[in-house]
C-alpha cells in the first residue's frame, strides 16, 4: 500500500507535470478565449471550446506515464501493480481537482454574466445545463477517459510494439466503421439517434465511465506482462 | 558458505531468432561483488532483467531471496537495477530521480547521493533529457550506490564516463561496500578496469554461462608460455590450449591449466618464459575458444566451481 502511495508522490515531485502544466494550459486557453470573446461585439452568450485544452494534455500524460514513468518505476523495482494503482489514483485526484476548478469557474462565469463580456468558457451548452453533479461527473469522466485512452495505447505499444499499435488502432477503426455500415444496412440510425437524444449528460457520463472501466481493466492485464 | 540470494535454474529466454539465454544456471551469495562479463549482446542485460522481474523468461526459474521477484514487493524493495538505457520521466531532473529513489529505498543515503553528484559534477537541476551520455550514466550510478539495496545491479555503468569519473565510481563503490556490505553485480565488458574489484566472475557468451568462478581462483588458472615454437609445443603437449600465437620461430601459447612448481622449473630450464594471463585476456580467449566448440571444457569448469562452493 505504501508503495502505491509512493508511486503517486513520486510523480508529484516535479509539480509541473501533473499540476503546473494543466493549470498553465487552462489559464492560457482561458485568457485567449476571453480576449476573443471580448473582441466579438455581440451582447449574448458566446461559447468556445477552450476548456477542452487541458484534456489533450491528459492524453499525452497518459501516454508518457506508460512510456517513461513505467520504465523508471521498473528501475526502482516497483511492482507493476503498485505502479498501476498509484498512477491511476494520482490521476483520479488530479481529475477531481480539475473538475472542482471547472465547477467553480462555471459558477463565477454565471455570476459575472460571462466575465462581463458574455463569454462562456467553462459552460458548454447541454453538458453543463443539468445539476452540478451531472456537470462534475461529465468533466471528471472525460478527463479520466483521455488519460486512460493514452495509457492504454501506450501499454499496447510497450507490449507489442508498432505492429500491435497499428493493428489495434486500425482494428478499432474497422470495428467502428463496421458498426456504422451495419447500422446503415439494418436501418438502425433512427433508433441510435433516438437513444442519443434520450441521454442526459449524466447518463452519458455513466456510459463513458463504463468504457473507462473496461479500458482500465484492459490496460492492467496488458501491463502485467509489459517490459520496460 | 554464505547465504544464497540469487538462484537461476535452467533459465531460457527465447527471442524470434535467437536464444538470449540458453539454459542458465547460477547461484549468487550474499555480500560479494560479482562481475557479469561478456560481449555486447551476450545476454547480460537480459539475465539481469529476468532476475529482477523486469522481463520474463521463456522457461526456467529465477529466485531472489528465495522467491520470485515478480509483483513481489517484499523482494523488489531490496533490489535496485538501473539499466544502461534507463528511461526517466519527461520533466525529471536528477534531483527528482534521487528524491523518487528515496521514497522506495529505506536505506537511501541522501548525503551520499549529494556527495556523488558533486564528485561527478552532475548538474542536478538540469532536465535528464538534456544530459550527456556520461551524466546520464552518473545518474544511474548514484541511484545504484545511494539506494544501498541489498542486491544492486550496475549495467555497464561507465558508458560515457571519462577516466576520472570511472575511477571515482570504482573507488566510491569499494568504499561504500566496505562500510555497507551488500551483493553487487557489475555488468561490464571493460574487464581489466573492474578486474580488481571483483570477488567472483561470471562470464556469459551467447546466452550461456562459460565461466563461473572466484576471481582468486581464476587469476592463477591460466598461463602463457612463450619461447621457441618447438620447445613450447614439446612442453605443452597434451595440455588444454586456449590460444596460440606465432611469430617466426617463436610461439606464445596460453593454456587453461595451473602449472606445478616442478613444471615451472622445468620450463625455466628449457628457456621458456611464463607470464600470467589477465582476467580480460582469459575471458577473451575463453569466449573465442567457446565459439570454436570448446564449450564442453568450460562447462566442466563451471560445474567444478559449483561443486567446490557446495
Amino acid at each position: 500500500m505504501s508503495r502505491t502511495v509512493a508511486v503517486a508522490r513520486m510523480q508529484l515531485i516535479n509539480k509541473w507535470t501533473y499540476i503546473g502544466w494543466p493549470l498553465t494550459i487552462l489559464a492560457a486557453s482561458f485568457i485567449m478565449s476571453l480576449a476573443i470573446f471580448a473582441l466579438i461585439p455581440v451582447q449574448e452568450g458566446k461559447y468556445g471550446g477552450g476548456s477542452q485544452a487541458p484534456m489533450w494534455y491528459f492524453l499525452v500524460l497518459g501516454i508518457q506515464s506508460m512510456t517513461l514513468v513505467f520504465p523508471f518505476s521498473q528501475g526502482l523495482s516497483i511492482s507493476r501493480r503498485a505502479f498501476y494503482l498509484g498512477t491511476l489514483s494520482l490521476f483520479s485526484l488530479i481529475a477531481l481537482g480539475m473538475t472542482g476548478l471547472y465547477l467553480l469557474g462555471g459558477v463565477i462565469e454565471k455570476a459575472t454574466n460571462g466575465w462581463g463580456v458574455y463569454g462562456y468558457f467553462f459552460s458548454i451548452p447541454w453538458v453543463t445545463d443539468g445539476p452540478w453533479y451531472s456537470t462534475a461527473a461529465f468533466f471528471f469522466v472525460v478527463m479520466m477517459f483521455m488519460f486512460i485512452v493514452g495509457f492504454w495505447f501506450a501499454t499496447i505499444y510497450k507490449r507489442w510494439g508498432t505492429g500491435g499499435t497499428v493493428v489495434s488502432t486500425v482494428g478499432t477503426g474497422l470495428v467502428l466503421i463496421g458498426i456504422g455500415a451495419l447500422s446503415t444496412l439494418l436501418q438502425w440510425w433512427e433508433s441510435i439517434g433516438t437513444w442519443f437524444a434520450q441521454q442526459t449528460p449524466l447518463s452519458l457520463s455513466g456510459w463513458a465511465a463504463l468504457l473507462c472501466l473496461v479500458l482500465a481493466a484492459g490496460s492492467y492485464s496488458t501491463l502485467r506482462r509489459a517490459t520496460p | 558458505m554464505n547465504q544464497t540470494i540469487v538462484e537461476a535454474r535452467n533459465l531460457i529466454k527465447h527471442y524470434k531468432d535467437l536464444n538470449a539465454l540458453d539454459d542458465v544456471n547460477l547461484s549468487l551469495s550474499a555480500n560479494r561483488i560479482y562481475g557479469l562479463l561478456g560481449r555486447n549482446g551476450a545476454g547480460k542485460t537480459t539475465l539481469m532483467s529476468i532476475l529482477t522481474a523486469q522481463a520474463f523468461a521463456t522457461s526456467g526459474e529465477a529466485l531472489v531471496f528465495g522467491e520470485s521477484a515478480y509483483e513481489n514487493d517484499a523482494v523488489l524493495s531490496r533490489i535496485c537495477f538501473i539499466r544502461e538505457s534507463q528511461k526517466y520521466p519527461d520533466d525529471f531532473q536528477p534531483q527528482h530521480a534521487f528524491r523518487s529513489a528515496a521514497l522506495f529505498y529505506r536505506n537511501w543515503d541522501q548525503g551520499l547521493a549529494d556527495r556523488l553528484a558533486e564528485d561527478f559534477q552532475l548538474p542536478v537541476k538540469r532536465r535528464i533529457k538534456k544530459l550527456s551520455r556520461g551524466q546520464l550514466s552518473a545518474v544511474g550510478v548514484i541511484i545504484g550506490l545511494a539506494s544501498r539495496a541489498e542486491l544492486t545491479f550496475f549495467d555497464e555503468p561507465y558508458l560515457g564516463l571519462d577516466a576520472v569519473a570511472r575511477q571515482l565510481f570504482y573507488d566510491r563503490l569499494v568504499e561504500d561496500y566496505a562500510e555497507h556490505p551488500r551483493t553487487i553485480i557489475l555488468s561490464s565488458h571493460l574487464i581489466d578496469e573492474v578486474a580488481n574489484l571483483l570477488e567472483h566472475v561470471v562470464v556469459i557468451d551467447k546466452g550461456r554461462i562459460i565461466m563461473d568462478a572466484d576471481a582468486e581462483q581464476i587469476r592463477g588458472s591460466a598461463v602463457t608460455v612463450s619461447g621457441s615454437a618447438e620447445k613450447v609445443d614439446a612442453f605443452l603437449a597434451g595440455r588444454s590450449i586456449l590460444h596460440r600465437e606465432t611469430l617466426g620461430s617463436l610461439a606464445s601459447v596460453t593454456v587453461d591449466e595451473v602449472l606445478s612448481g616442478r613444471e615451472r622449473a622445468q620450463a625455466q630450464e628449457m628457456g621458456l618464459e611464463l607470464s600470467p594471463v589477465s582476467l580480460q585476456q582469459l575471458v577473451v580467449r575463453k569466449t573465442m575458444a567457446g565459439g570454436a566448440g570448446a564449450s564442453a571444457t568450460s562447462g566442466d569448469f563451471a560445474n567444478d566451481t559449483l561443486e567446490a562452493r557446495r
